[in-house]
C-alpha cells in the first residue's frame, strides 16, 4: 500500500495504534477532523525545449573569470553589459528587457532557480540522440539502444489508472504546436496530444470518432489501425474538452505578440479555463548557434531567442499570479546541450556538452544551484564538464511535484536518481505532527579518511536509511536501514567508496537530508 | 532488469501496442529471395502503393499475371528518366541579397520565394499524383535523406537553389550514392543550409561535417569528434551563389563555388585515413572537389562498409516497408546492405531487390505503413482522379512542408505523422476533395470497374483499392449499406441511371471510407 492511501485510510478508521515506518500515529488525533486532503494532485508542469543546443555560458555568464573572455573574444558579453545577479553570477542583458516581468525580476522575487552545470556521463553531441536522451530519460551511448518514449510519458502510463484502456476526461498532456514529441509517448500509447489552434481543433476534431471498432488483434496492421484510431478518438473527446477550457479561461496580462510567447500565453488561458491536463510542452528552436550568434551590442540570433525566453515566461508567471494559479505552476527549460566553450570562427559557437537549466514557480527553492562553470578542466573534446545529470530535476517533478515514489522513479530511469531538491518539499501539518520534517545533520569529520559520524537530533522514534549518492545524483549504496530511538542519533559512516565527494542521504520518517561528504583514503 | 527491455520502455509496464525490440510480431515469412509468383491484383496495389502513391484500378489490373522483378525495373524508371518540365520561369529569377535591401524590397523578396515554393510544392505533388512510374517518391525519400530546410533561423534558400537540388536528387536517385553524396555536399543549397558558405580554412564550422556522418552516410557511434574536425576541415572553402549582387564565381548563380584562399590545404587524418595537403598550384576547385571530397567520402564507404550499407538500408526499410523503429528486420538490412556493398554502392539493385523480395509482398508486412502527408494528398487526388487546387497548404497542416523539413534530421515519421493536429486536417482534406467531385467525375470513377454495376462487387472493389487490407465482411456490408442508403441491391443498376443519385450515393461510400482508420495506411 502506498503511504497516502495508508494514511487516508487510518484517518477513516481513526482507532488503535498505529505503526508507519516505526513511528506510531495517535488514536484520535485532531487531524482527524480535518476535511480529508484531496487526493487529487492538481499540480502543473511546462516543460520547454529549447531545440538547437542553448549556449548556457551566454545565458549565465562567468563575467569574472577571464578565461571566459579570452575563449570568446568575439562573442563574449562584457562585464558591464551583463546583469549581476549574486556573487560572481551575471544574466545575458537579453533576459531582463525592460516593462515586463522577467526571469530576472522572478529571480528577486523567489521565483526562479538557476541550475549550471547540467548534463550527463558521455556527452553526445548530435541534436538528435542528445535530445532522445533528454526526453526519454535514458542515457545510453549504444547507439543500437533505441530511445522510442518519454519518462513522463512512461509515468503517466505507469500512474494513470486504467490508462490506457480509459481515455482520461482531460488529456494528461498538451504539447503546443507540431508534431507529438517523444516526452508523452509510452509503451502504452500517448498520453498526450498536440494542439496548435483550440477554434481550430474543435472545428475540425468534433465527430471525428471512427464508426469502426478497434481490431482484435496484434499484427502490424492491426496495431497501426488502432492506433490511428485512438487519436481519432481523441480528436474527438478532446477537442471539445480543450475548446471548453480555451472559451472559459482568460488572459489577465498583455502578451507580446511572438510565436514562443503566444503558446505560453495559450497554456495560461487553458489552465485557467480549468483544463485538467498535468503537463504542458512548448518548443523553441533557432538555439544551434553556429554562425553569428551575436552582435557586439548584444543583439543578434541568440539575444533574440533569450529575450522570447524570458518574456514568455515572466508574462506567463504573472499572468498565473494574478490569476490565483501560481501555487499550481512549475515549469522547467530543457535543451540537448549547451554549447563549445571555445567560439567557433563564424562568430557563433559549435555543439557543446553541459549547460543551464531554469526551473521557475511559487513553490521553487530560488538561486543558484551548482558551481561556476571550470573553463579551466574541458574534458577530451574541449567542453564543458557535468556537475549534475539531467534527470535530477526530473526526480524532483516525479517525487516533490507529482507525488510518485523512488520505486516508480526507479522503473522510469532503470536506476535511483536523487532528486536535486529545486522544489520546495510540501510540509503539510500533519506531516509535523508525525514527525516529518527536515532534520539538521552534521556530520563529522568531515572530510575523513575512511569514517566519520552523523549526528541529529529527533524528537520522535524514526526509521532511518543512510544512502551515498554521487554528488552528480546516482545512486551508489545503502549503508544503514533501521529504527532509532528519539534523542540525539549518532551513526558511524564508513562507506566502501573511492576516494572524493559524496552526497550523503539521511532519510528520517520518510523525509530526505542531504549532506555532502568526503572521503580521502 | 535487462537493459533491452528497459529501452523498450516494457519494464514495468507490460506489452501492450507496443512490442520489445528482439522478439515480437508473428514472423514476416520472406526473406531478400525474389518474389517469384505471377503478381494478383492485390500484389499490384501494394506495390503501387508502396512504389509510388497509390495504384488506378486502369493500370493496377494491366500488371495481374507479371512478375514483380520485371514490373519493378518498369516503375523504377531509367537512370537517364528526363527532366520534367519546369513549374515556371521563376526557376531562373533573380534577386538582390535581402539583408541588404530596404525593408520594403526585402518583405518583397520573401514574400516571392514563399510564393515560388508554394508553386513547386505543389507542382511536385502534383507530379507525384499523376506520374505512372516511382520516379518522384524515390526522389522525396533521398530529399526526406538529405535535407535541406527552404526557411531556417530567420532565413531561407532560394527556391530557384531548392529546385535545382531537386533535379540533382532525382537524377542521382539510382546511382552511385557516393556520387550522389558528392553531389549533395558541394550542392549550393546544401552549402548554404548546413554552414559550409562559412567553413574557412583556421575557422572551421563543424555543421556539414557532422550532418554527413551523423545523418547521411554512417551514423552515429561509428566516427570519432576528432573525424568531425577534420572532415570539416577537408569540406573548406566553398561558398553558395544566390544573389544577383554578390560574387557567384565560375559556376553561375545558384551554383557553389570554390574560394580557393578559404580552404584548409593542410594534410588530414580521417578515420585513420590520410588525405594529403596542397600547395598553391593544386588548391583548386576541380582538384580539391575529386582529390579531397570525393576522397573522404570514399574513405567512409571503404572503412565503414558494413555499417554505412546497412544505415542506409535500414532507412529505405522504414521509409517503404515499415516504419517502426523497434521493428526494422535486420536480417533484411543486411541483405540489402550486402546487395549494396557488392555492386559497388549503387543504389538501384538495392533497391531493386527490395521491391520485388518475397519479404516486401508478405501478408504481414501490407497496410502498416503510414502515409506521409505527401502521399496521402497525392494519393487520394490520384485514386479519385481529382486535380486539387495548393495540395501543399494541405500538406503543411499535416506537418509535411516539401523541402523544408523540421530540422536537418529531416521527418520522424511513423506515429509522429498522425496527430491531434494533423489527422483532423487529413479528414477534412479527404472529405472536401470528395464534396468536390462532379457527378461526371464520380461517374468516371464508377465506370472504371469491370463489374460496377452489381453493388456488392462495386464496393469490393472499392474498397480493394482504396484501403490496404481486405475489410471483413461486417465492414463489407456496413459499406454497401452506405452506398444504396436502404435500397435493395438490385436497385443499384436502377440508381446508376440517375446521375446525381448514384453520384451522391458513390460519395457517401467514399466519405464513410475516408472515415476509417486504414485509409491513413498503405
Amino acid at each position: 500500500m502506498k503511504r497516502r492511501n495508508f494514511l487516508t485510510s487510518t484517518t477513516a478508521a481513526a482507532v488503535g495504534t498505529q505503526l508507519l515506518g516505526g513511528v506510531p500515529l495517535r488514536a484520535f488525533s485532531p487531524f482527524e477532523l480535518l476535511p480529508t486532503l484531496a487526493e487529487e494532485n492538481d499540480r502543473i508542469l511546462i516543460v520547454i525545449q529549447m531545440f538547437g543546443g542553448n549556449d548556457g555560458l551566454n545565458t549565465i555568464i562567468p563575467c569574472e573569470d577571464p578565461l571566459y573572455y579570452k575563449l570568446r573574444p568575439d562573442i563574449g558579453v562584457k562585464q558591464t553589459d551583463a546583469i549581476n545577479l549574486l556573487s560572481k553570477v551575471y544574466m545575458h542583458p537579453a533576459l531582463d528587457p525592460a516593462n515586463t516581468y522577467n526571469m530576472k525580476r522572478m529571480l528577486e522575487d523567489g521565483r526562479l532557480a538557476i541550475v549550471q552545470n547540467v548534463g550527463y556521463e558521455n556527452p553526445n553531441l548530435s541534436h538528435f540522440r542528445s535530445t532522445d536522451i533528454w526526453l526519454s530519460g535514458f542515457n545510453s551511448s549504444n547507439p543500437d539502444d533505441r530511445l522510442v518514449d518519454g519518462w513522463l510519458g512512461r509515468f503517466f502510463a505507469k500512474t494513470t489508472p486504467g490508462f490506457p484502456d480509459v481515455l482520461p476526461p482531460d488529456p494528461l498532456a498538451v504539447q503546443i504546436g507540431g508534431t507529438l514529441s517523444m516526452l508523452f509517448q509510452s509503451p502504452k500509447g500517448d498520453v498526450g496530444i498536440a494542439l496548435t489552434d483550440p477554434d481550430k481543433f474543435f472545428e475540425l476534431g468534433k465527430g471525428l470518432s471512427p464508426d469502426l471498432d478497434p481490431m482484435p488483434g496484434d499484427t502490424r496492421y492491426e496495431r497501426e489501425f488502432n492506433f490511428v484510431r485512438m487519436v481519432a478518438e481523441q480528436s474527438d473527446r478532446y477537442s471539445q474538452v480543450i475548446k471548453d477550457a480555451f472559451d472559459r479561461g482568460k488572459n489577465m496580462v498583455k502578451y507580446d505578440d511572438n510565436g514562443f510567447v503566444r503558446q505560453m500565453q495559450l497554456v495560461a488561458r487553458l489552465i485557467s479555463g480549468g483544463l485538467k491536463s498535468k503537463v504542458y510542452m512548448v518548443y523553441m528552436g533557432g538555439f544551434d548557434t553556429h554562425v553569428q550568434q551575436q552582435n557586439d551590442d548584444n543583439t543578434g540570433l541568440h539575444p533574440f531567442l533569450l529575450e522570447s525566453l524570458t518574456k514568455g515566461v515572466g508574462q506567463f508567471m504573472q499572468d498565473m499570479i494574478m490569476q490565483g494559479q501560481a501555487d499550481r505552476v512549475v515549469g522547467l527549460t530543457a535543451s540537448e546541450f549547451g554549447r563549445r566553450p571555445e567560439q567557433n570562427g563564424s562568430r557563433g559557437t559549435d555543439h557543446g556538452a553541459a549547460s543551464v537549466q531554469f526551473v521557475f514557480g511559487n513553490r521553487v527553492r530560488s538561486g543558484v544551484f551548482g558551481n561556476a562553470p571550470d573553463l579551466g578542466n574541458f574534458n577530451e573534446n574541449g567542453d564543458l564538464r557535468y556537475q549534475y545529470d539531467f534527470r535530477r530535476i526530473y526526480t524532483d517533478v516525479m517525487e516533490t511535484w507529482f507525488g510518485g515514489t523512488p520505486e516508480d522513479t526507479e522503473s522510469i530511469f532503470g536506476e535511483r536518481i536523487l532528486p536535486l531538491g529545486v522544489l520546495q518539499d510540501p510540509v503539510s501539518v500533519r506531516d509535523a505532527y508525525v514527525g516529518r520534517t527536515k532534520a539538521t545533520i552534521r556530520a563529522y569529520p568531515n572530510p575523513a579518511a575512511t569514517s566519520m559520524f552523523l549526528e541529529w537530533r529527533q524528537d520522535v522514534p524514526a526509521s532511518v536509511v543512510v544512502e551515498i549518492w554521487g554528488t552528480e545524483g546516482r545512486f551508489v549504496g545503502t549503508e544503514f536501514r533501521g529504527n532509532v530511538q528519539p534523542g540525539v542519533v549518532r551513526l558511524p559512516l564508513s562507506p566502501a567508496v573511492g576516494a572524493g565527494s559524496y552526497l550523503c542521504a539521511v532519510t528520517v520518517n520518510g523525509v530526505r537530508n542531504v549532506v555532502p561528504v568526503t572521503f580521502m583514503r | 532488469m535487462n537493459r533491452r527491455q528497459l529501452f523498450s520502455g516494457l519494464a514495468s509496464l507490460g506489452v501492450r501496442d507496443h512490442a520489445p525490440a528482439d522478439m515480437v510480431m508473428p514472423m514476416v515469412g520472406g526473406g531478400i529471395e525474389p518474389y517469384d509468383q505471377p503478381l494478383t491484383l492485390d500484389d499490384v496495389y501494394h506495390l503501387f502503393r508502396r512504389i509510388g502513391v497509390g495504384p488506378s484500378y486502369a493500370s493496377a489490373k494491366t500488371y495481374v499475371g507479371k512478375l514483380a522483378a520485371d514490373v519493378v525495373s518498369e516503375l523504377l524508371g531509367a537512370e537517364d528518366e528526363p527532366a520534367p518540365a519546369p513549374p515556371g520561369t521563376w526557376i531562373n529569377a533573380t534577386t538582390e541579397n535581402p539583408l541588404g535591401a530596404d525593408l520594403q524590397t526585402r518583405f518583397a523578396i520573401y514574400a516571392g520565394w514563399n510564393n515560388q515554393m508554394a508553386a513547386l510544392s505543389n507542382w511536385w505533388i502534383k507530379q507525384m499524383a499523376s506520374e505512372p512510374k516511382g520516379v518522384e517518391k524515390l526522389t522525396m525519400f533521398w530529399s526526406g535523406h538529405f535535407t535541406t530546410e527552404f526557411s531556417f533561423d530567420e532565413t531561407y534558400v532560394p527556391p530557384q537553389s531548392m529546385w535545382r537540388q531537386y533535379l540533382m536528387l532525382r537524377k542521382d536517385r539510382l546511382g552511385d550514392f557516393r556520387e550522389l553524396t558528392l553531389d549533395v555536399t558541394v550542392d549550393n543549397a546544401m552549402v548554404w543550409y548546413l554552414g559550409g558558405h562559412f567553413n574557412e580554412v583556421g575557422k572551421p564550422n563543424e555543421n556539414y561535417a557532422r550532418e554527413l556522418l551523423e545523418l547521411f552516410t554512417v551514423g552515429i557511434g561509428w566516427y570519432t569528434e576528432g573525424d568531425v574536425k577534420e572532415a570539416a576541415r577537408v569540406l573548406t572553402g566553398w561558398k553558395s551563389a544566390r544573389y544577383n549582387d554578390e560574387p557567384t564565381g565560375p559556376n553561375g548563380i545558384f551554383n557553389a563555388y570554390f574560394a580557393a584562399q578559404r580552404h584548409d590545404v593542410g594534410a588530414k587524418q580521417f578515420l585513420g585515413q590520410s588525405i594529403p595537403g596542397r600547395t598553391a598550384d593544386n588548391n583548386t576547385e576541380y582538384q580539391v572537389k575529386n582529390e579531397e571530397i570525393r576522397r573522404l567520402i570514399e574513405i567512409i564507404f571503404e572503412q565503414r562498409p558494413v555499417e554505412a550499407s546497412r544505415f542506409i538500408a535500414r532507412k529505405l526499410y522504414r521509409y517503404f516497408v515499415y516504419c517502426s523503429p523497434t521493428e526494422v528486420d535486420e536480417t533484411m538490412v543486411e541483405a540489402l546492405g550486402k546487395i549494396f556493398r557488392d555492386n559497388n554502392w549503387k543504389i538501384k539493385p538495392m533497391v531493386h531487390a527490395l521491391f520485388s523480395s518475397a519479404h516486401f509482398f508478405d501478408p504481414g508486412l501490407r497496410g502498416a505503413q503510414i502515409k506521409t502527408p505527401a502521399e496521402f494528398c497525392a494519393g487520394v487526388m490520384r485514386q479519385l482522379g481529382v486535380e486539387f487546387n495548393d495540395p501543399q497548404s494541405w500538406t503543411k497542416k499535416m506537418d509535411q512542408a516539401l523541402m523544408d523539413p523540421p530540422n536537418v534530421a529531416g521527418w520522424p515519421g511513423y506515429h509522429y505523422w498522425i496527430s491531434t493536429n494533423s489527422y483532423p486536417v487529413r479528414r477534412q482534406f479527404a472529405r472536401t476533395i470528395i464534396d468536390s467531385m462532379t457527378d461526371d467525375q464520380v461517374m468516371t470513377f464508377i465506370k472504371q470497374f469491370t463489374d460496377y454495376d452489381v453493388a456488392d462487387k462495386f464496393v469490393r472493389e472499392v474498397c480493394r483499392l482504396l484501403l490496404p487490407v481486405t475489410v471483413n465482411s461486417a465492414r463489407h456490408d456496413y459499406y454497401v449499406k452506405t452506398l444504396l442508403q436502404n435500397a435493395p441491391s438490385y436497385d443499384w443498376p436502377k440508381i446508376l441511371d440517375e446521375k446525381p443519385a448514384a453520384a451522391q450515393r458513390t460519395r457517401g461510400l467514399l466519405v464513410a471510407i475516408s472515415k476509417a482508420p486504414d485509409f491513413q495506411l498503405s
